[in-house]
């Protein structure tokens, strides 16, 4: 019986890996794609590319359109992340060792704009922003992408503090410091990794965003992927290649910051 | 340095008791052990104490001040955590400084500070050494050190040394005493090893569901428990079911499981014919001897007539624990053990006949868990 289970077991083990690098590839081809295209020489989007070029580069570059795109991208993408973290940090704090009946609610509701469709979403702040009379888009956006990312902040620093050892706060009350100092001085050296990182996914969240920013752009103001979208509808140019493989590289280096920073601690706690 | 007192005090979670109206007394200066078993509300308490829990009734005088509604920061208190909480991204010498920091005393006399009270727990030499690279013993020091620095008016201590094992427990608990003598503060040490408690403490509270059992010291204690909670609580000992046959002037004739009727001379008020007793034999009361093959001995002991104060018995097993053998003894299908120090023990052994004997005056009775003549008897 066992000497026909290990071949089995090694089919098995191999349909696995064949699926498991079959999933992969198709999430990567077209990430390939967009970096392959970017590089191609025609002005119309084809795949394969008969030629290969460094023009839509040097074209990104020279575009006052696409660099202020870009420029919005990041204003919006890091006043977004700082105030979703200044508020999921804070609000995580807040419910952590609290028994009170606000304690139990919060997480809920604090995961209900991940619930509501983006599109609805949008929507609604568009109409509503209009009634207050919120007209600069810069503010709006953030609002948008904070009202997004908060979630995701909250629900990795809920992670990050079930880890940390609450007897740290509390020496540290018993010694003389009020909650303001403990924070800074016990609560946040502890915690600074995960700070980061759930700063770096509120970044990258923004950066993708689409649909909301989409609702809330201006003539002045239009985020990277706005502008693709936007740019797409009149001509399908590798430029959106180029833009893209910018975004995806954004990610990339996101992640890779916040694997160093993860890093860095685990280093500094060898050492 | 500040006097300490508990009144009614009481925590509730939900539904659950934690500590039920405690009233404790503690001097000024005095090295109070607060005793239990797990879960009996002592760390509760002392957390209390230290205003990192808010009671749900009742009151927290520290020296003449009412501290039952002010927070942590507020307190001059101090505690060492039985984690010891040592904050890791500091040095050892920035953990010490905390405290001073907090109270915003300068860096330079904050560092000099800090380095007195490490040479006094003799941690001096690891001022810049990082926290996660001690051992426990040292862990506990810097943490002791962590909070004599900011010279609280109490200090709280919450089991520091249990994660430690025995040999350095047993010195930290001499080190902790000399300390406790130098620095003259008010410590409230909770512990649930009674051997920590009578080593340290100048008096001990002991704590059963919430509530005190007895507070005296160490030696009161064990020479006249309240309850056979606390006669339980102290020690290994021997405890009798028997059943009251009668109360006479002296005390109380009293049927036991050895199937001997015994005489104690103990207060019996509230007692009946009847009514269940528990007999405390503790093991270092107890004379044994070989049966002399001449039945002297038990000729002797018929001599009581009908109350005995030695009973025949049989040896079932001799255990050696390190430094003392202990000896079980089987009489009238009842086991009972004493000790002898390694050294002074007798050539008994399994299977010996043995007369065992007592003073009378020696037994302490329990009638429904209190002792017949202290508590509410």
């Amino acid at each position: 019986m066992s000497e026909a289970d290990i071949p089995r077991e090694r089919v098995e083990d191999a349909l696995f890996r064949a699926g498991y690098w079959l999933v992969f590839a198709v999430l990567m081809l077209p990430i390939v794609v967009v970096f392959v295209t970017s590089f191609q020489q025609s002005s119309y989007l084809t795949f394969p590319p008969s030629g290969y070029t460094l023009e839509w580069y040097a074209q990104f570059f020279g575009s006052e359109e696409w660099l202020g795109a870009v420029r919005d991208s990041l204003a919006i993408g890091v006043g977004a992340s700082l105030l979703a973290t200044v508020l999921g940090v804070t609000g995580s704090l807040a419910v952590q060792r609290s028994d009170s009946r606000v304690a139990k609610l919060l997480p809920p509701v604090v995961l209900l704009p991940l619930l509501i469709p983006p599109v609805v979403l949008g929507l609604t702040l568009l109409i509503y922003f209009n009634r207050v009379g919120l007209t600069n888009s810069y503010v709006n956006i953030v609002v948008a992408h904070t009202l997004w990312a908060t979630p995701l902040v909250f629900f990795i620093m809920q992670s990050v503090f079930a880890r940390f050892d609450w007897n740290l706060r509390d020496a540290g009350m018993d010694l003389g410091a009020r909650p303001s100092r403990v924070f800074y001085h016990v609560i946040l050296p502890n915690v600074r990794s995960g700070v980061v990182i759930a700063a770096v996914v509120a970044f990258i969240v923004s950066l993708q965003e689409f649909i909301m920013a989409l609702f809330l752009k201006s003539f002045e103001v239009k985020t990277v992927p706005v502008l693709a979208w936007t740019s797409l509808q009149s001509s399908l140019s590798p430029m959106v290649s180029v833009v893209s493989a910018f975004l995806v590289l954004t990610s990339i280096l996101g992640v890779l910051l916040s694997a160093a920073v993860m890093n860095l601690e685990w280093l500094a706690e060898q050492l | 340095m500040a006097s300490v007192t508990l009144a009614n005090l009481t925590k509730e979670y939900g539904d659950l008791t934690a500590v039920d109206g405690l009233d404790l007394d503690i001097d000024d200066g005095e090295l109070l052990c607060l005793l239990g078993p797990s879960g009996c509300g002592k760390s509760t308490t002392l957390r209390m104490l230290g205003g990192l829990e808010t009671p749900t009734s009742g009151e927290v005088h520290i020296g003449d001040e009412r501290v039952t509604d002010q927070p942590p920061y507020d307190r001059n208190t101090s505690m060492v955590f039985q984690s010891w909480a040592l904050f890791p991204q500091k040095t050892v010498l920035e953990n010490v400084a905390f405290g001073l920091k907090m109270d915003g005393v300068d860096e330079e006399e904050r560092v000099e500070r800090a380095r007195e009270v490490l040479e006094i727990v003799e941690m001096g030499e690891f001022a810049d050494a990082d926290p996660g690279d001690l051992s426990g013993g040292q862990k506990q020091r810097v943490a002791l050190a962590r909070s004599l620095a900011i010279e609280p008016d109490v200090l709280l201590l919450d089991e520091p040394l249990s994660n430690l094992d025995k040999r350095l427990r047993e010195q930290m608990q001499l080190e902790l005493r000399n300390i406790h003598d130098g620095v003259e503060t008010t410590f409230v040490h909770v512990t649930h090893d009674q051997n920590e408690a009578f080593t340290l403490a100048d008096s001990i509270a002991i704590m059963n569901d919430g509530e005190i059992e007895q507070v005296g010291e160490p030696r009161e204690i064990y020479d006249d428990p309240v309850s056979l909670f606390v006669e339980e609580f102290l020690g290994d000992t021997n405890l009798v079911d028997a059943t009251v046959e009668e109360t006479v002037e002296e005390g109380i004739v009293a049927t036991t499981e050895f199937d001997e009727q015994i005489q104690v001379p103990t207060p019996n008020d509230g007692v009946a014919a009847g009514d269940p007793l528990t007999i405390s034999f503790r093991p270092e009361e107890f004379d044994v001897s070989r049966v002399a093959t001449d039945g002297g001995q038990l000729t002797e002991s018929a001599a009581h007539g009908d109350v005995t104060t030695a009973l025949e018995g049989t040896i079932t097993d001799v255990l050696y624990r390190g430094s003392s053998v202990r000896f079980y003894i089987e009489i009238g299908g009842t086991s009972v053990f004493f000790e002898q120090s390694v050294g002074d023990e007798t050539d008994l052994e399994v299977g010996d006949p043995v007369v065992v004997s007592w003073d009378p005056e020696d037994l302490l009775v329990f009638s429904e868990g209190e002792r017949l003549g202290r508590g509410g008897t």
